[in-house]
């Protein structure tokens, strides 16, 4: 069971299945913010996807820089299969906790606390 | 799509590349470039596009600076707290701890940055930011102090003990011994960088 896969690191991951060939840094970052609702910041998104890349769960690729990025490369980012087996841990797990329970929780308080 | 040709300012590059592995300088300073160009300039303008820039570069310096900044902070509000709370006659092993602990933060963050990178320059610039990061906390930190305690027992203490005026601007005078310790522990750590490279 994937215990040590966070939310972050999951909305992260989440974010480059999605986005697919086109996973690189800033269009990450932008995936997890429109998901989320709410700003995230880059350095927060480098340090998880660094994280993640040493963990084995994801690896990256350099492709060459174009003029409007001075040249510089780009990092593009992949799922390897330990990652997925472990975003497919923490979804089956998720979905055992939340077994039998009806949403929204308020409901079941039966009003404002 | 509009593109704009434009930079962002020297400084703040500066800064993102003291906070980043060296692996990933190429990367996040072309993504940042890249967006900076094709949405932000031409959507917002030159000058808050700078803005833009500057803060994400401060966000990472941030992330990679924060503890040293809070340590530091800690031991200059600390080392005060101890002069005013707890006179004394000979501030001797008092200055020799917080200069040692100064020092040291310095030091280590330029150490760091040089690891990171292999530019002694840029431990420099990571002295800098931490110094920098940490001067107005000390100077908010030590006001609070001083709105705390402003009995006539502890400004005696504060005046025996060097004054206002010394509080309030040492964390000032750490400013460019920082850039320079940084620079230090930052040839260090490149030197150690290419001994054991990665």
């Amino acid at each position: 069971m994937s215990d040590t896969l966070g939310t972050f690191e999951q909305a992260v991951m989440l974010a480059v299945v999605r986005l697919g060939d086109e996973a690189y840094g800033r269009a990450i970052l932008h995936e997890v913010q429109a998901r989320i609702g709410r700003d995230v910041a880059g350095g927060a998104v480098h340090a998880t996807l660094d994280r993640l890349e040493r963990k084995r769960l994801l690896s990256s690729r350099l492709e060459p820089g174009t003029p409007v990025r001075g040249g510089r490369a780009r990092r593009y980012y992949r799922l390897r299969a330990a990652g997925a087996r472990a975003l497919d841990d923490a979804r089956t797990t998720l979905d055992a906790l939340w077994h039998g329970v009806r949403r929204p929780i308020s409901s079941v308080l039966g009003g404002p606390t | 799509m509009t593109v704009d040709s434009s930079s962002p300012p020297a400084w703040a590059e500066w800064v993102l590349l003291a906070s980043l592995q060296s692996r990933d300088a190429e990367t996040v300073t072309g993504d940042l470039l890249e967006e900076y160009r094709t949405h932000i300039a031409p959507s917002r303008g030159r000058r808050r596009a700078d803005l833009w820039y500057a803060t994400h570069a401060l966000g990472f310096a941030w992330r990679r600076a924060g503890a040293s900044v809070v340590l530091l902070t800690l031991a200059f509000l600390i080392r005060t707290a101890i002069d005013w709370r707890m006179p004394t006659a000979d501030f001797h092993l008092r200055s020799e701890v917080s200069t040692f602990v100064s020092v040291g933060v310095f030091l280590l963050a330029g150490f760091q940055a040089g690891a990171r990178s292999g530019s002694s320059p840029l431990g420099g610039i990571a002295g800098l930011i931490v110094a920098l990061f940490a001067l107005p906390l000390q100077l908010v930190g030590a006001a609070v102090l001083l709105a705390i305690w402003n009995d006539h027992a502890t400004l005696a203490a504060i005046q025996a003990s060097g004054g206002l005026g010394e509080v309030f601007s040492m964390p000032l005078m750490t400013v460019l011994p920082a850039a320079a310790l940084g620079v230090i522990g930052g040839a260090a750590g490149a030197a150690s960088r290419r001994l054991h490279p990665a």
